[in-house]
């Protein structure tokens, strides 16, 4: 499933290179001698013995140490295989394309998206389980959606949909398209799936007073709220608040009582616990619910 | 058969001739490119090279003993790379430019001669690639 992350992201980066520059004919990333994601020009056969045809190189690159990039200029075009990451881009042009512009372009643009995909699905890198490239798509060339809003974890459980762009809702994660339900049998698992706990970031206010339990802090009804429509039945008991300095922390929460404060984008902390994450009033802490 | 060594500068040059029959004066491009080479060996940054043909190789290298490991590397980036030029349908490879962390190589066919120009990270390949073409 992680790999869905970056093939969608990765995919749609493919074609707007391509729709960048015309001069690239064909575009495809691989990682571990599998294609992550490709242009709809590539056949998946050619990136296949293209990629076991660059695995031979590599395996015997010992005199020039790791392999880093391959650039062959042929008489009717070049092709380009360069690594990025962990990822291996492939580009394939015309002899006229401008091949300043064409890696200034992929290796700009891939590095950065490999990283958001990487953001948005921190755990994902240790496991890798890749399911090739996306499932063959109606031919929508949709505009390339920056991976950056995927930030508001506000809003969406954006990964679990990555690979079925033209069903936007954030809902529940969904087994595979009935049309080839094979593919992705493995990691239909006997446990619902959930989406990852959204991050919400808000800024930290005093919470005072005899009463007060000092390790609660008060969340904005509307944050809570849209957790509960996230996980449903699971119980949210606890959060984790960190600090922009790093330090995290987990305690329970109530929402916020008065209702003046609400939908200010803030959590009302107590002493203690700010002094556990060395922030104050003011600053700025991420917080998330703590799934059980 | 003949093997000869050629004292070429500080390095380990070694000159495989094996076919003095068909040697490299019935083959003038091969002649020209070993020149060429020889020059192109004391520029800064360069390795080494590996020259051949289907009677005659030439080989200067500053480890030589992993000549063996050069050949097979550069005998593999040519036969690799033309396979997947023809798989992505772009033409007979012309040159092969490969990086690698520590150093690069420049491989190039012409008139049936099969070139791998080492060098380091540093060294100007195209400035090399010049000098090489006809």
């Amino acid at each position: 499933m992680e790999n869905e992350v970056y093939a969608f992201a990765l995919k749609n980066t493919l074609t707007e290179i391509q729709n960048a520059c015309p001069d690239v004919t064909s575009n495809f990333i691989f990682k571990d001698g599998k294609i992550i994601a490709k242009n709809k020009n590539t056949e998946q056969e050619t990136a296949t013995q293209t990629i076991e045809a660059f695995d031979a190189i590599a395996e015997r690159a010992d005199p020039i140490g790791d392999l880093e990039s391959i650039t062959i200029q042929s008489t009717e075009g070049k092709v380009n295989i360069a690594a990025m990451e962990d990822f291996y881009l492939t580009t394939v042009s015309s002899k006229e394309a401008d091949e300043k512009y064409v890696n200034t372009l992929t290796r700009i643009l891939i590095p950065i998206v490999i990283k958001l995909s990487e953001k948005i699905q921190p755990a994902a890198l240790d496991k890798e389980t890749i399911t090739t490239e996306p499932e063959p798509e109606p031919e929508e060339d949709d505009a390339y959606e920056p991976p950056e809003e995927n930030f508001d974890l506000n809003e969406n459980n954006e990964t679990e949909e990555m690979d079925q762009p033209e069903e936007e809702e954030p809902a529940m994660p969904e087994p595979e398209p009935a049309e080839e339900p094979e593919q992705y049998e493995p990691e239909i698992d006997d446990e619902p799936l959930l989406p990852d706990p959204p991050v919400t970031q808000l800024i930290v206010e005093n919470l005072g007073g005899l009463l007060v339990p000092s390790d609660t802090v008060r969340v904005d009804q509307e944050v809570i709220a849209r957790w509960n429509e996230l996980f449903g039945d699971n119980k949210i008991k606890e959060v984790e608040v960190e600090a922009l300095n790093g330090k995290t922390t987990r305690c329970k929460f109530k929402n916020i009582k008065k209702s003046k404060d609400t939908g200010k984008g803030i959590v009302k902390m107590p002493e203690k616990i700010q002094l556990t994450l060395e922030t104050q009033q003011g600053e700025l802490v991420t917080i998330k619910p703590i799934i059980e | 058969m003949a093997k000869k060594k050629s004292a070429q500068e500080s390095a380990t040059p070694i000159f495989v001739d094996e076919d003095e029959i068909a040697a490299p004066e019935d083959d003038q491009t091969f002649k020209d490119l070993n020149e060429k080479l020889a020059k192109i060996r004391k520029n800064r940054g360069v390795i080494g090279y590996i020259l051949r043909n289907t009677t005659s190789a030439t080989i200067d290298l500053k480890e030589p003993e992993k000549i063996v490991e050069y050949a097979i590397f550069s005998s593999q980036v040519l036969d690799s790379s033309q396979e997947i030029s023809d798989l992505l349908e772009t033409g007979d490879v012309e040159n092969v430019l490969i990086e690698g962390k520590e150093n690069k190589v420049l491989c190039m066919k012409i008139d049936g001669n099969k070139i791998s120009i080492f060098m380091e990270k540093d060294a100007d390949d195209a400035d090399i690639q010049k000098q090489i073409s006809p």
